[in-house]
């Protein structure tokens, strides 16, 4: 599955290249994240417990990032499992002001292709596209009210 | 595959309902969703509380002037209530639509609209119906409108603890006419595109349009461009092409393996146009 989108942050660029790697911002940010913990140089383990409707499911994996060119765009590349299904996605995230210039603000565009898998894609395939774009919604709602 | 363990309490009362769902039960309003849920294991509630076992919450009924329906009316109680096929045709016609005979037998309309799938037909419905829901918890009793209701993709105003109890229609007099057409994935009876229009006519012009719109994004919306673009007129066919290409226009569509994002946005202009076209033929 393709991902891609935009967002906007009211951060400037090197701010919001600096919140996007913050391992305390990013905990925050994610919905259902219990935690993420460096484990080795730019590689985190993160655990993550994931509601929807009825459905409750508990995911651990990592979160690595590569190719880092600040504060222009990094590659963010998330993997994990859980009881319920798996989860693998490679990204690149672009950061850029705005057209118009506004200072304080930064175009957050993200394009990156997704994997799903296990008991929950063969159920809900129909609901992985809507229900991917609403987390991405709410990680950069949040982060966007974090950033401040 | 069996489901896990869980409290199962089937309670009397409302408030017996509520005090349990108060601390952390969840409601059981039909299962139609919630079941196989449970029998694949993406869900495990610990507590379940069966709200269909509870006689006060199951009632269609005219009342001031408007049409109340009780959370546990099930989809084939709706599709063939005489009420409601003389007072709001839409509500019946969808009703009909939904999945198969056994999920209308079993599934209700409070645990639809509660459980908020982005495919469910009546959402679209209660948007042109611009319809009222009365949500109760232990303490607390307020009315949300539908378009305030629908806020994502199963995620809607209700607070934990607090269940759907009534839904709220209005009665249209003979000069609205009402459709709902639908686009079917015939192996879950969802909508890939459902389109519910209402429309009301005074000396041929439309003085009144409400489109709802189900199965397209993560949630019904009302297709308000749409709408605008008739009201005012004595529609012509080319006039109803045009708002039915705007109910689309801005929406961020989802895919999946059944249909693309630009092939849903076209069925959605599409079965649209067929909902305008019926509904203005029904009017009397």
């Amino acid at each position: 599955m393709k991902i891609s989108g935009s967002y906007n942050l009211p951060v400037a660029p090197e701010r919001a290249y600096q919140i996007l790697q913050d391992p305390a911002i990013l905990a925050q940010a994610m919905p259902g994240c219990e935690s993420l913990e460096q484990i080795g140089p730019d590689e985190y383990r993160m655990k993550m417990k994931v509601l929807l409707a009825a459905l409750s499911g508990q995911f651990e994996g990592k979160v690595r990032i590569a190719d880092q060119a600040p504060p222009t765009s990094f590659r963010l590349i998330v993997e994990g499992s859980g009881r319920i299904g798996f989860l693998k996605g490679d990204g690149l995230l672009k950061l850029s002001p705005p057209d118009a210039g506004a200072a304080g603000l930064t175009v957050v565009s993200y394009e990156g292709d997704a994997q799903v898998g296990g008991t929950m894609a063969a159920v809900g395939q129909r609901l992985i596209d809507g229900t991917a774009k609403m987390m991405i919604r709410k990680f950069f709602d949040k982060l966007a009210s974090l950033a401040g | 595959m069996i489901a896990q363990k869980f409290e199962y309490t089937a309670p009397k009362s409302l408030d017996e309902a509520l005090h349990l769902l108060a601390s952390g039960a969840k409601p059981l309003a039909g299962g139609m969703s919630l079941i196989p849920m449970m029998k694949l294991r993406l869900a495990a509630p610990e507590h379940l509380v069966d709200l269909r076992t509870i006689k006060d919450l199951n009632y269609i009924r005219e009342a001031g002037g408007q049409l109340h329906i009780g959370a546990t009316a099930s989809h084939y109680e709706i599709e063939s209530s005489a009420l409601l096929r003389q007072k709001c045709p839409l509500l019946t016609e969808t009703a009909a639509a939904i999945g198969d005979v056994q999920v209308r037998n079993m599934g209700t309309i409070g645990g639809s609209v509660a459980h908020a799938d982005p495919a469910a037909d009546y959402p679209a419905a209660l948007q042109a119906l611009e319809a009222k829901f009365v949500l109760n918890g232990a303490k607390s009793e307020r009315t949300v409108s539908a378009a305030d209701f629908f806020v994502d993709a199963f995620t809607t105003t209700l607070e934990p603890g607090e269940i759907l109890r009534e839904v709220i229609v209005p009665i249209d007099d003979a000069r609205t006419g009402t459709s709902y057409q639908k686009m079917v994935q015939p192996a879950s009876g969802f909508a890939i595109v459902g389109v519910a229009v209402r429309v009301r006519q005074n000396a041929r012009k439309v003085s009144f349009a409400r489109i709802g719109v189900t199965g397209l994004s993560n949630h019904a919306y009302r297709a308000t461009a749409a709408e605008k673009a008739l009201e005012g007129k004595t529609p012509s066919a080319n006039d109803i092409q045009n708002a039915a290409a705007l109910v689309a226009q801005g929406v961020d569509a989802n895919s999946d393996l059944h249909a693309s994002a630009d092939y849903r946005k076209h069925l959605a202009a599409v079965h649209a146009a067929r909902a305008i076209k019926s509904a203005i033929s029904r009017i009397t």
